[in-house]
C-alpha cells in the first residue's frame, strides 16, 4: 500500500512590527536543507524571500453546522489543498497571519476540514511578541491576548531594548494569560529553529509532557487582562458519566469563551489515562495508555479563556469526583 | 471480468487490502509518474490529463501519450469545449490549448493562483480570488466580475447563456442579455465550491464545505438540501436519461434524481456501487449509458449500473492512492484513471458483448 505523510504546519502570529518577517526570513535562509512553503497575508510587512510564497486573504467562513464558534479559514483549505498537489514534497508549511488575526479559525480549520486533517497537521502556534510594546498592546487589542492565549511558543523579541524588571513584568503577564506556553527570549528572533518548528504541540502525546507551570493554579485576579487561565488537580479519580455530562455542557454553553483547554483525566475503574485538548468547542480526545507504574495518579485540567469565573469551573470539576 | 467487490471477510491476496488487480488493469497501460493527477477531461478525440508539475498529457486510443509542459507549477483546474482546453495554475497563468498542443496564454495573475476555469461555445472564463474574467468570441478584452469572497466554482450552462459563480454564502448567476451580463443571487449559508447546471438548465447544484450538496430550482429559487454524506462531496457527474446527479462523498455512489417538477425534493437518492466502507472521491458517467464510474480513497474504481440490484464491476484494484480523475475517451473505447500519487491507468474498455460474456 502506498501512503501519504502529513505535512506539519506552523502558524506564526504576532502584532505588526513584532518581528514575524525577520523570523520568517531567518527560517527560510538558514541552511537546513528543508523545503518550506510560506503562506503570507497580502497586507503583510516587507518582502519574504522564497520561491514558494503563497498569498492568502484571511477569509473566515462560518460552518453551516449550528455551532456558532465554528469558523474556519476558507483560504487555507483552498491553499493547503493546492499545495498538496505539488510534485515536490514539502517538509513543512508556515502560515503567517496578520497582526489583527484571531488564531482560532486557523486552528479550527485543522479540526473541521477532513482533507486538511488528512494531509497536514497543525504543528504549533508560535507568537512573536514585542517586549517593548506587548504590555500596551495587551490592554488595547483583544487580538493580542488571543495570540498569547493560543501560543504554544511565545518568542519574546527585542529583549535588548527592555531592562530586566521590564522583562520580568512582561513574562509574568504572559504567564497569567497562558501558563503553559514556552517563552523564548530573543533580541532579533535568533532562537534555534528546533524550538520553533517540528514541535508537534497539538498531538495528544504532548499534553502528557506537562510543563511545571501547568499545575500552578492561578487565583490571582489583580491583573485586568480579559483572558485568564485556571487549572485544577484532583487526586481522587473522576466519574466518567458525571464528567462527560459536565464537560459536554460546558463546551456547548461556554465554548465560545474557552479559547484552549487541555487535560489528563483518571476515571474510576479505567486503567488508561484519558487525554484531551481543544480549541473552543472542538476537541481532540483519546485514551493514551496506562498510567506509569509506581507513580501517583492525578487528574489535571487547564482552561484559558474569557469570563472563566462565570462558569463555576471549580465547582463543576469537584462535583465530577467519584465518591 | 472476474473481479468484484469482496466483503472484508473474504479471502484476499497477502499484503493487499480491498479489491485485487483487475483484468482491465492487466490489459491496460500503467504509468507510475510520481506526480499527483489533478484532473482529466476530453479534448477532440483525446483524454487530456493535468498534473501537479504543470504538465498535461494527451492519451489517444492507439497512440503513445503525448506530454506538454503547460504550467510552471500545479495544474489546478481544467475545462474543455469541443476542440479547445483551458487550464489554470498556481503559477498564476490562464492557458488555452488546442488538441495539437498549441498553448496560448490568455491571462497572467502573477503570484495569485487561477483557481477555477470554465469553457463553452465561444466563451471561456477563469477565477482568481474574488475575480472572474470572461472572454467572449470576437472581443479582445475580458469582462471582469467581482464577487464577495473567493470563488469556489465556475460553470456555464449547456447553451452558454449563463455563468454560475459559486462562493461563500451564495451562487451568483450571470445571465447574458442583449447588451450585457446581468447578475442574480442564489443565497444559502456556507461556502459553495464546485457548481453545475442540470442538463436541462433548470437546476443549479453546488458542493459545499460541509458534507452536503445544495441545489436551487432556478425558476423560483426553491432550495434543495442534499445532505447526510460522511465526507465532503468532491466530485459529481450527470448520468443517464433521468438524469441522475451521481456524487462522491459516501461509501457508495449517491445518485439524486432530477426528473419531474421537483427534482430530488422529498425523494430518496439511488445508491449504487457499494464499496466496503471506502469513501468515493471521484465519479464520472459512462457517456450515454445508464452507468457510472466511481473512484475511491483506497484507489479502487468500480463501474456501477444505475440499478440497486446489479453488482458493480471492479475496474481498478485498491492501490492505496486516492482516485482524483476518471475520464472516458470520446470514442468510449478507453478509460483513464489517475490518483493522488501519480499512478495512471489507460485501459481499453470491453464491448457490450464482452461484458455479457465476462460478468
Amino acid at each position: 500500500m502506498q501512503s501519504i505523510e502529513q505535512v506539519p504546519v506552523t502558524v506564526l502570529t504576532g502584532f505588526l512590527g513584532a518581528g514575524k518577517t525577520t523570523l520568517l526570513n531567518r527560517i527560510l535562509t538558514e541552511q537546513h536543507g528543508h523545503r518550506y512553503a510560506v503562506i503570507v497575508n497580502e497586507f503583510g510587512e516587507e518582502g519574504i524571500d522564497n520561491d514558494l510564497v503563497v498569498d492568502a486573504d484571511e477569509e473566515v467562513f462560518e460552518m453551516n453546522n449550528g455551532c456558532i464558534c465554528c469558523t474556519v479559514r476558507g483560504d487555507l483549505i483552498r491553499i493547503l489543498g493546492g499545495l498538496m498537489k505539488r510534485a515536490d514534497q514539502l517538509d513543512a508549511i508556515i502560515i503567517e497571519t496578520t497582526g489583527l488575526a484571531d488564531p482560532a479559525p486557523v486552528a479550527q480549520t485543522f479540526f473541521m476540514d477532513q482533507d486538511v486533517a488528512d494531509r497536514t497537521k497543525l504543528d504549533a502556534i508560535v507568537t512573536v511578541a514585542d517586549a517593548v510594546h506587548l504590555n500596551t498592546q495587551l490592554g488595547e487589542h483583544h487580538e493580542a491576548e488571543e495570540q498569547i492565549a493560543f501560543a504554544d511558543v511565545v518568542l519574546l523579541n527585542k529583549t535588548d531594548l527592555v531592562d530586566a524588571d521590564g522583562l520580568e513584568g512582561v513574562e509574568t503577564r504572559i504567564r497569567k494569560i497562558n501558563p503553559y506556553t514556552k517563552i523564548i527570549r530573543t533580541a532579533h528572533c535568533e532562537a534555534p529553529l528546533d524550538n520553533i518548528l517540528g514541535l508537534d504541540a497539538f498531538s495528544l502525546d504532548r499534553v502528557l509532557e506537562v510543563e511545571p507551570d501547568f499545575l500552578e493554579s492561578d487565583h490571582d485576579h489583580e491583573h485586568d487582562d480579559d483572558v485568564k487561565s485556571v487549572s485544577f488537580v484532583s487526586e481522587t479519580p473522576l466519574d466518567l458519566d458525571k464528567f462527560e455530562t459536565w464537560f459536554g455542557n460546558l463546551l456547548r454553553t461556554h465554548g465560545q469563551d474557552i479559547l484552549r483547554s487541555k487535560g489528563i483525566i483518571e476515571f474510576l475503574g479505567v486503567d488508561e489515562r484519558y487525554v484531551f485538548q481543544g480549541v473552543h468547542m472542538l476537541m481532540d480526545a483519546s485514551p493514551m495508555g496506562n498510567w506509569p507504574e509506581g507513580k501517583s495518579r492525578s487528574s489535571r485540567m487547564v482552561f484559558i479563556g474569557r469570563n472563566l469565573e462565570s462558569m463555576n469551573l471549580l465547582e463543576g470539576f469537584e462535583a465530577c469526583k467519584a465518591k | 471480468m472476474q473481479s468484484e467487490v469482496k466483503s472484508d471477510d473474504e479471502r484476499r491476496p497477502p499484503n493487499r487490502i480491498g479489491i485485487s488487480e483487475t483484468e482491465l488493469e492487466r490489459r491496460g497501460l500503467k504509468l507510475e509518474l510520481g506526480v499527483p493527477v489533478t484532473g482529466a477531461t476530453t479534448l477532440g478525440d483525446a483524454v487530456v490529463v493535468g498534473f501537479g508539475d504543470g504538465t498535461i498529457r494527451l492519451f489517444r486510443p492507439g497512440h503513445d501519450p503525448v506530454i506538454h509542459q503547460a504550467h510552471l507549477g500545479v495544474v489546478l483546474c481544467m475545462a474543455a469545449y469541443q476542440d479547445f482546453l483551458v487550464t489554470g495554475g498556481d503559477d498564476g497563468r490562464f492557458l488555452r490549448m488546442t488538441p495539437d498542443g498549441l498553448i496560448e496564454e490568455l491571462d497572467d495573475f502573477d503570484t495569485k493562483w487561477v483557481d477555477c476555469v470554465a469553457a463553452s461555445d465561444g466563451l471561456v472564463a477563469c477565477s482568481s480570488g474574488k475575480n472572474v474574467r470572461l472572454w467572449m468570441a470576437g472581443q479582445s478584452k475580458p469582462l471582469n466580475f467581482i464577487h464577495p469572497s473567493t470563488v469556489g466554482g465556475l460553470s456555464f450552462d449547456a447553451k452558454g447563456r449563463r455563468l454560475a459563480v459559486a462562493h461563500y454564502g451564495a451562487v451568483t448567476l450571470w445571465e447574458r442579455t442583449k447588451r450585457k451580463w446581468k447578475s442574480s443571487t442564489f443565497a444559502w449559508k456556507g461556502f459553495h465550491g464546485a457548481v453545475t447546471f442540470s442538463p436541462d438548465g433548470k437546476y443549479l447544484v453546488t458542493a459545499m464545505q460541509e458534507n452536503a450538496l445544495h441545489g436551487w430550482r432556478i425558476r423560483d429559487k426553491a432550495n434543495l438540501a442534499m445532505s447526510g454524506y460522511p465526507a465532503k462531496v468532491k466530485s459529481f457527474a450527470w448520468t443517464g436519461n433521468t438524469p441522475f446527479l451521481a456524487t462522491s462523498g459516501a461509501d457508495e455512489i449517491i445518485c439524486w434524481p432530477f426528473d419531474g417538477k421537483f427534482g430530488p425534493m422529498e425523494r430518496s437518492p439511488l445508491c449504487v456501487g457499494h464499496n466496503r466502507k471506502q469513501i468515493a472521491t471521484c465519479v464520472r458517467s459512462l457517456s450515454d449509458e445508464e452507468a457510472v464510474f466511481a473512484g475511491f480513497r483506497d484507489g479502487s474504481v468500480l463501474l456501477a449500473k444505475l440499478d440497486e440490484t446489479t453488482e458493480s464491476i471492479a475496474v481498478r484494484g485498491s492501490n492505496g492512492a486516492e482516485v482524483t480523475a476518471i475520464e472516458v475517451s470520446p470514442s468510449k473505447s478507453h478509460v483513464l484513471i489517475g490518483d493522488a500519487l501519480g499512478n495512471v491507468l489507460w485501459a481499453p474498455l470491453m464491448s457490450g458483448a464482452e461484458y455479457a460474456r465476462n460478468v
